[in-house]
């Protein structure tokens, strides 16, 4: 097994990007604006591509169920951290009135859970930030 | 989009959130193959069997 990783571990750094501080920003942005592009950006294929299709499938799923999704003028504590884990989602917080078009319905529970989905998925793609951040600046995260 | 996401059950919604997040953090924290699929195993299982848990200690407040 651990040949097996150490193998794994070898390739990547063969693969890897020299990084550094500004590569890790530019990935950064990147893979904020569109779930994976960091990691495509990083020559980090498979990374990009899970990234790109679990998180795009999270925010499409919760804006299908009809979830809410919130917006930059709110007044209530809940509701503007409801705006940033939702504004993590990239593109897909940008394109969710294109993608939605019937409108959110959170009067049911299906609404609800949509809500809930679409904020996971911004969530999950800062944690991939991080992520591409880190490996952009060449610290290899374990 | 509609026709895949939009008559999922609650149920549904349940797995598909836990496939997809359990995914996410095994490529996130492991590497190499076999170790990302027992992480995406356990993380999928630990989901269902908290949310089943729960749902059974909070269904007598249900009532």
């Amino acid at each position: 097994m651990k040949e097996r990783n150490s193998g794994v571990d070898e390739a990547m750094k063969r693969e890897a990007v020299k990084g550094n501080q500004l590569l890790g920003i530019v990935a950064a942005l990147a893979g904020w604006a569109v779930p994976g592009l960091g990691h495509l950006l990083l020559r980090r294929w498979s990374k990009a591509a899970i990234y790109f299709f679990c998180i795009g499938g999270l925010a499409c799923a919760g804006l299908a169920m009809r979830g809410g999704v919130f917006g930059p003028g709110a007044e209530d504590l809940f509701d503007r951290l409801g705006f940033f884990a939702d504004l993590g989602a990239g593109i897909f917080y940008f394109l969710s009135h294109q993608l939605q078009a019937a409108g959110p319905d959170v009067a049911h529970a299906t609404g609800d859970y949509g809500t809930r989905l679409f904020a996971a998925a911004g969530m999950l793609n800062f944690l991939t930030v991080l992520e591409a951040y880190d490996i952009g600046r060449g610290v290899e995260p374990r | 989009m509609n026709s895949l996401f939009g008559n999922l059950t609650h149920f549904g919604a349940l797995l598909f959130f836990a496939i997809v997040v359990s995914v996410t953090f095994a490529f996130l924290s492991k590497r190499g193959f076999v170790e990302r699929t027992k992480y995406t195993a356990w993380a999928f299982l630990a989901f269902l069997l908290v949310a089943i848990g729960i749902g059974w200690l909070l269904y007598p407040f249900s009532q």
